[in-house]
C-alpha cells in the first residue's frame, strides 16, 4: 500500500495546526496541556526509568514530551529522538529544544533508530478523510516500524469507539481495544497490556516484546 | 464585573458553558468501559496532576485548562482578570471548593453560573455543595456562582453650544 499520500495529508494538517497555535496543546490538536501529558503518563508505562534508556517519539510535534519529561523523569538520562512528518513542527521543536542535550528532531514517518522504547501519541486518531482501509493500513505499517524500531516495547493510544448507538464523530477514527491487541500479538508475538479508565474517550495499547534478542 | 470584560461581556455565558462542559457529568454508558469525559476526565487530571490546589487560585487552573477558550485571546484574558478580581479572594475561594469536592467519592459534576451583584450582600462568591440548579436534570451538583453586574455604558458627550 502506497502510504505517501497518508503522509502528506499528515503533515499539512499538523503544519497548518503548528501555525495557528503555535507550540502549545492546541499546536497538537490537544485541547489542554494537562490531558495532553495525562497521555504522556499512560504512554510511558512502558518504561523502566531505573535505568538510562533511550526513546523514539514517534509524531514528537513540538516535543512537548521533553518538558514532561525533564518534570518527571528528571532522575533518568534520556536519549530523545522525536520523529515528525511536518517540517514545520519540527522547526519549532528544534528551535525551542535546540540547548538540551540529548534530544535531537528526524523528519520522517517512523524512528530512524533501534531506541529502547517508542511512544505515538495521538497519531491514529484524525482520519483525514481517508478510506477506512487505507487508514488501518496506515496503522498497521505504523505498528510494524514501531515495533522494528523498539528494543524492548512500544506505546500508543487510540481513540475508543462510542457506545452502540452513538454516532462516531466525523473525520476521527476510533477502534475496539482488541481490534489493535490483537494485531500486535499476532503480528509481533508481543504481550499486549491495554489501559483505560483515566477519564479520557481512549485507551492506551501497550506492546511489550517477549525477547529481547534482536 | 462587567468592567473587566467590558465589550466582551457577550462572551461570559461562553466562558460559562466552558467550565460546565468539562465538568459536567459523565456521560452515562451501560457499558462501563466506555466511561469517559466530564467530571470523569477532570477527577483523573486531578488525581495525576493537583491542578486545583489551596495554593493555587482558579484562574491559574483555568488558564492551564483553557477555560478562557481559543478564539479571541483578549476576551479571554478579560476573563482570566475578572476571576482573578473576584471579591473577598473568590478566586481562591473556587479552587478550595474543586479540591475539596475532589476528595468527595464520588466528587459532584460542578456548575458555574453568575449573579446579579448589585444585590445588597451579593457582591461575592456563592458556593452551594449538592445544589440542584438544573432543574430539567435529576443531578447534583457543586455550584459556583460568579457576582456580575453589567458594565456602564460611558457617558455620552455634551455637544458644544455654538
Amino acid at each position: 500500500m502506497d502510504l505517501a499520500a497518508v503522509h502528506t495529508g499528515i503533515s499539512d494538517y499538523y503544519t497548518a495546526k503548528i501555525r495557528k497555535f503555535g507550540a502549545t496543546p492546541l499546536g497538537v490538536d490537544w485541547t489542554c496541556l494537562p490531558t495532553q501529558e495525562l497521555r504522556f503518563v499512560q504512554l510511558l508505562k512502558v518504561c523502566d526509568f531505573t535505568s538510562p534508556l533511550s526513546l523514539n517519539d514517534l509524531g514528537c510535534g513540538y516535543g512537548a514530551l521533553l518538558s514532561y519529561l525533564d518534570r518527571r523523569h528528571a532522575g533518568c538520562p534520556i536519549d530523545y529522538v522525536g520523529v515528525d512528518l511536518s517540517q514545520a513542527m519540527l522547526r519549532r521543536a528544534r528551535r525551542l529544544w535546540r540547548n538540551r542535550p540529548n534530544a535531537s528532531f528526524v523528519h520522517g514517518h517512523a524512528g530512524s533508530r533501534l531506541a529502547d522504547y517508542s511512544i505515538a501519541s495521538g497519531i491514529f486518531n484524525v482520519q483525514l478523510g481517508q478510506p477506512p482501509d487505507v487508514w488501518e493500513g496506515f496503522i498497521a505499517a505504523t505498528l510494524d516500524q514501531l515495533h522494528r524500531t523498539s528494543r524492548h516495547g512500544f506505546s500508543v493510544n487510540f481513540m475508543r469507539a462510542p457506545p452502540a448507538g452513538t454516532p462516531e464523530r466525523k473525520g476521527l477514527y476510533s477502534a475496539e481495544p482488541e481490534r489493535w491487541a490483537r494485531y500486535c500479538a499476532a503480528q509481533f508475538g508481543a504481550a499486549t497490556e491495554m489501559l483505560d479508565g483515566y477519564g479520557l474517550r481512549e485507551f492506551t495499547l501497550i506492546v511489550r516484546r517477549r525477547s529481547v534478542s534482536i | 464585573m462587567g468592567a473587566f470584560m467590558k465589550e466582551d461581556d457577550i462572551y461570559i455565558g461562553t466562558f460559562l458553558d466552558l467550565f460546565n462542559i468539562r465538568f459536567a457529568p459523565t456521560p452515562f454508558s451501560a457499558d462501563a468501559m466506555t466511561v469517559y469525559g466530564g467530571i470523569d476526565e477532570m477527577t483523573a487530571l486531578q488525581g495525576e496532576f493537583g491542578i486545583f490546589s489551596s495554593k493555587r487560585p482558579f484562574s491559574a487552573s483555568a488558564a492551564l485548562l483553557g477555560l478562557g477558550g481559543i478564539h479571541k485571546a483578549l476576551a479571554k484574558n478579560r476573563w482570566l482578570e475578572l476571576l482573578r478580581n473576584l471579591p473577598d479572594n473568590g478566586d481562591q475561594q473556587i479552587a478550595d471548593a474543586l479540591v475539596a469536592n475532589f476528595r468527595k467519592k464520588p466528587p459532584l459534576p460542578c456548575y458555574m453560573r453568575a449573579h446579579d451583584a448589585r444585590i445588597k450582600g451579593e457582591n461575592r462568591v456563592i458556593i452551594i455543595e449538592s445544589d440542584a440548579p438544573l432543574f430539567y436534570l435529576e443531578q447534583k451538583y457543586l455550584t459556583i456562582s460568579l457576582p456580575m453586574a453589567p458594565r456602564r455604558q460611558p457617558a455620552k458627550k455634551k455637544a458644544k453650544k455654538k
